[in-house]
């Protein structure tokens, strides 16, 4: 019977495969398998999990101890493994299960916490559960939650609630410190999500909660294995209609012109788009729209002004915030690892590349207020682009903050920083601390990629970064390959990393907020089609390319748990259209995707090496 | 039946086996409630497999609740998913599609890259399928209606497979799953993407503009796969035959198998009964024709034109007594039928190409749709 089977990997002798019955049988395919590379087993591996092949028997011992103890404890003990406890990288399979058992071991008293020497919790309904950081909502949602599990509407898991307050999430609530509900985000449709949402930010005002925040212990180092990749090009198709093919085929085909520099043709073809796009609906419409915009300008040479126009950027950057998740992920995500990085510390110092309106600090100092053992003292330097009409920018969002932190009795210190570019920065600006004394947290949302743009650049910010020695480095990114040498490839990769990004914003209430990051991504769009060498800011690179960078550079991954995971995904239902949105786990690494195309990559690292920092 | 091949690996290792029950009969004393005996499924699978199946195994425990919830965001959170991707890998690319907005309907499709197209244009994700007979297969992931997506990376590894061996277009539905969502859904949602499948005319073969559907599924795929293949047929479309791979049925009385190896391979028979709990309707039992197709409450398929079905029933796995109840159902209703009865295997064989049920597997698929051409 013929086979094809070229398919598989590994290839299998062909001659072991059938009726040669031996008794290592088993292990005549463990053999193989240990023949890939790095000796992992790559039959799992393409499965999405790292085991050595010469880890293998270890691995089933690990989960045959497993079975034994969760067979002797009670209910109550497992439970505790899925609802409290918190997983990172489950594709180590080998350190996930050993987090398990030292978690389950010893079984008999519950004290998850005795390593990093906090009392924990009692179990008490109002208390919070220890490293279940949590809801971004009141306790009073919870409470509705809890009685709606049993009739099976929409399931918001588990009576484990803490209090890490998130409130300042929904946005400017408490950020301007007036108490205004977000109505406008809860009307509209009549899917239960959004029913729920209107619930949810009834109470939006109110002092933080005094219950207990635990943060969960730090994650275990596991040595992420690393299996390069090559790369993907993740594809969801929202709009199948006749008209929306024939509009990609002319937008590819005007690409392909410019590209050939037959720009009759080119010229041509954008006409004819622009009739293309009024009839077609929706988001569609919108992103062929700026596309042919950026393409035009392309052609005629019109190139957009010079990008660094933040006066109006802010404004858009705002809309962008409220309309859609992609930033409060990302501040949500990178400040759960900043706040388990924090841990234990006494004087803790953010230096944010990305501070724009500050709009991601309150919710981390708010949840640094409520630490158990009282807060750090926490310092903030923020780099910020120049603002065209002279205002000083920064400091006025420095002064919002500290009058926040002074109303949450967070011992806070400011700086701000204008600088065209970050390339600009040098460490001996930043009055650093021994990091004995002040723990540091570099965080990056959407600003590293700008430097790909200039060569060195990036090179001389993770150097400067690392002799900051920080704890922790939070980066925030597209997922996306907007950086190829080849336009071609940059206009197909972009056209459908907006379309499906557009296609998200079109389940939003607000008309405004929606038109407004509508213009904020045009921006970007127009940036990546029409503009070149440094000019050419938005060089989006994907998650395996950042790894590269970031690794070669001297960094390690640090994993984001199940903890930030689930917050994250409950935060995202917030949004009408809220369905859509995905959040993905990644070699410790959180995604955000729509429809199952991922769009934004959070990531955390820290120093492979400390000691060698001093040198570089 | 082709199982006789494999008996002769079975007496080879027969002594290495009585070696491992006489330990597991020695140990039997500390097994607790859940009475699982791990030696005796490790020396039937190769050891990554059973790592495979245990992490599963273990990562559900932790997932299923008592009270029949589910917590779904570790669930998602611990379950490896792969992207779409339109790089072709080993010649089989894919790419998502949103069918159903409403209900947020995704499938996945996977499609062979040509050697005129080695690098799929985005504009041509849709472009004709090129022959005169191309199988269309729809396939149904499985999960016990709880876990597992389109996206998953065993099932994106398991429909990349099919491509190859089939020729074949695989279209995989990430329907809605349980307990969020209860009978019917998965189904609906396999009804809504079979519709739309046999809509698309890129999808058409060339010999009759028709599009040559097959429906696929393992464990409660399978058991979605017979249930669309029933409205289907219902509905005056053809369907060109059925694939269950260890199809998920049962019933309301306790089968020999149940109770012989319950705990023995992976699956306890309390954990196929939360499963059912939460997929069936509130206040059903085991004997509602979801479940149970031709049991008490089921219905015959006498005169109707059902497709012929390959059913595929692993003899370790413990409701196979209902699957080949289910074998006979359909036989007796006059309904073609072939049934693969792998001697040796646990649930999950088919998800690493390492052992023989796998490759025995494959080639029969591989038979069954092409001998349609």
């Amino acid at each position: 019977m013929k086979r094809d089977h070229n398919h598989l990997q590994p290839n299998p002798d062909p001659s072991s495969l059938r009726g040669a019955p031996s008794t290592g049988k088993a292990k005549v395919w463990d053999e193989e398998s240990a023949q890939q590379d790095c000796g992992m087993d790559e039959l799992l591996a393409v499965l999405g999990y790292k085991v050595k092949t010469s880890d293998m028997a270890e691995v089933a011992r690990k989960l045959e101890q497993l079975e034994e103890v969760m067979c002797n404890v009670q209910d109550d003990g497992i439970s505790h493994l899925a609802s409290e406890t918190v997983h990172y990288n489950p594709s180590d399979l080998s350190t996930w299960l050993e987090s398990m058992l030292s978690e389950l071991n010893p079984p008999s008293t519950f004290d998850p916490f005795g390593a990093a020497g906090t009392a924990a919790a009692a179990l008490d309904d109002s208390f919070l559960v220890p490293a279940e950081s949590s809801t971004l909502t009141t306790l009073d949602f919870d409470n509705i939650n809890r009685k709606h599990q049993k009739s099976g509407q929409q399931i918001f898991e588990e009576a484990s609630c803490s209090d890490y307050d998130l409130k300042a999430i929904p946005g400017k609530a408490i950020y301007s410190q007036k108490t205004q509900p977000q109505t406008h985000d809860s009307s509209s449709s009549s899917t239960p999500t959004n029913v729920k949402s209107e619930k949810r930010f009834k109470s939006t005002s109110g002092p933080p909660s005094p219950s207990d925040i635990f943060p969960p212990p730090p994650p275990p180092a596991a040595a992420s294995y690393g299996i390069p990749t090559a790369s993907t090009r993740p594809v969801v198709l929202v709009d199948s209609q006749e008209n929306g093919i024939r509009l990609v085929h002319a937008l590819m085909a005007c690409a392909e012109a410019v590209q050939q520099n037959n720009l009759n043709l080119a010229e041509a073809l954008v006409k004819q788009i622009g009739f293309l796009a009024i009839s077609q609906a929706g988001a569609m419409r919108k992103v062929a729209t700026y596309f042919a915009e950026a393409l035009a300008r392309r052609i005629y040479r019109f190139y957009p002004q010079n990008p660094l126009d933040h006066s109006f950027s802010d404004v858009l950057h705002m809309h962008f915030y409220e309309t859609c998740p992609y930033l409060k992920f990302a501040h949500f995500t990178a400040n759960q690892a900043i706040l388990e990085a924090f841990e234990g510390k006494k004087r803790v110092h953010v230096i944010d590349f990305s501070m724009n309106q500050g709009m991601q600090w309150p919710a981390l100092m708010q949840a640094l207020a409520l630490r158990v053992g009282g807060p750090p003292a926490f310092r903030l330097t923020g780099f910020g682009p120049p603002s065209h009409d002279n205002s000083d920018h920064l400091q006025e969002v420095g002064c919002k903050l500290a009058q926040f932190a002074k109303k949450i009795h967070v011992e806070f210190e400011y700086r701000g920083f204008v600088a065209n570019s970050l390339a600009d920065l040098d460490a001996s600006m930043l009055d650093l601390r021994p990091s004995e004394v002040e723990a540091v947290a570099v965080n990056s949302v959407f600003e590293l990629h700008k430097l790909l743009a200039r060569p060195g650049a990036i090179d001389k910010v993770f150097s400067v970064v690392k002799q900051m020695k920080p704890e922790l480095v939070t980066i925030v990114e597209q997922e996306a390959n907007h950086n190829g040498p080849v336009f071609l490839d940059r206009f197909t990769e972009s056209l459908h990393f907006y379309s499906t990004l557009f296609d998200s914003l079109e389940g939003s209430v607000s008309s405004q907020d929606k038109v407004m990051s509508e213009v904020y991504l045009g921006k970007q769009i127009c940036n990546v089609v029409a503009c070149e060498g440094v000019d050419r800011i938005e060089g989006h690179e994907s998650l395996t390319q950042w790894r590269n960078r970031l690794s070669t550079a001297g960094f390690s991954p640090v994993h984001l748990g199940s903890n930030a995971f689930k917050q994250a995904s409950m935060l995202l239902a917030l949004f009408a259209g809220g369905d859509g949105y995905g959040v993905e786990e990644n070699n410790g690494c959180l995604m955000l995707g729509w429809h199952n195309r991922p769009l934004i990559i959070t990531s955390a690292w820290k120093l492979t090496n400390k000691t060698t920092a001093i040198s570089q | 039946m082709n199982y006789g091949f494999l008996s002769s690996f079975f007496q080879k290792d027969l002594f290495l086996v009585l070696g491992f029950v006489f330990e597991c009969l020695k140990e039997r004393g500390m097994a607790g409630s859940n009475e699982v005996n791990l030696n005796e499924c490790k020396t039937v699978v190769p050891l990554n497999t059973w790592v495979l199946i245990s992490s599963f195994k273990l990562a559900y425990n932790l997932l299923r609740r008592p009270d029949g919830t589910f917590n779904r965001h570790l669930a998602e959170f611990l379950d490896r998913k792969v992207p779409a991707n339109l790089n072709p890998v080993d010649g089989v690319f894919s790419f998502d599609v949103l069918i159903d907005r409403a209900t947020g309907l995704l499938c996945r499709i996977y499609r062979p890259a040509t050697a005129e197209e080695p690098e799929p244009n985005i504009v041509e994700l849709e472009k004709p399928v090129v022959g005169d007979v191309v199988p269309v297969i729809i396939f149904f992931h499985g999960g016990s209606f709880a876990h597992s997506s389109a996206n998953s990376a065993i099932y994106d590894t398991l429909c990349r497979r099919l491509v190859g061996i089939c020729k074949a277009v695989v279209v995989s539905v990430n329907y809605r799953r349980a307990p969020e969502n209860r009978y019917p859904c998965a189904y609906d949602d396999g009804w809504t993407a079979f519709k739309w499948v046999n809509s698309r005319s890129w999808l058409q073969s060339q010999k009759d503009s028709k599009v040559h559907i097959y429906l696929a599924g393992d464990s409660s795929g399978g058991n979605i796969a017979h249930h669309v293949a029933a409205r289907a047929v219902e509905s005056g479309i053809d369907v060109l035959g059925n694939i269950l791979l260890n199809p998920m049925f049962g019933g309301q009385e306790r089968t020999e198998s149940e109770m012989r190896l319950d705990g023995k391979y992976f699956v306890t028979l309390r954990d196929r009964d939360w499963y059912w709990r939460a997929f069936l309707p509130e206040g059903e039992n085991r004997d509602h024709p979801a479940c149970n197709p031709f049991g008490p409450n089921g219905r015959s398929l006498e005169g109707i034109k059902f497709p012929k079905s390959l059913v595929v029933v692993a003899g370790l796995d413990l409701i196979q007594d209902w699957q080949l109840a289910y074998v006979e159902g359909l036989r007796k209703a006059g309904k073609e039928v072939k049934l693969l009865y792998m001697e040796q295997a646990t649930i999950g064989f088919y998800l690493l190409p390492n052992n023989n049920h796998f490759h025995t597997v494959m080639d029969e698929i591989s038979e069954f749709v092409g001998s349609d051409c």
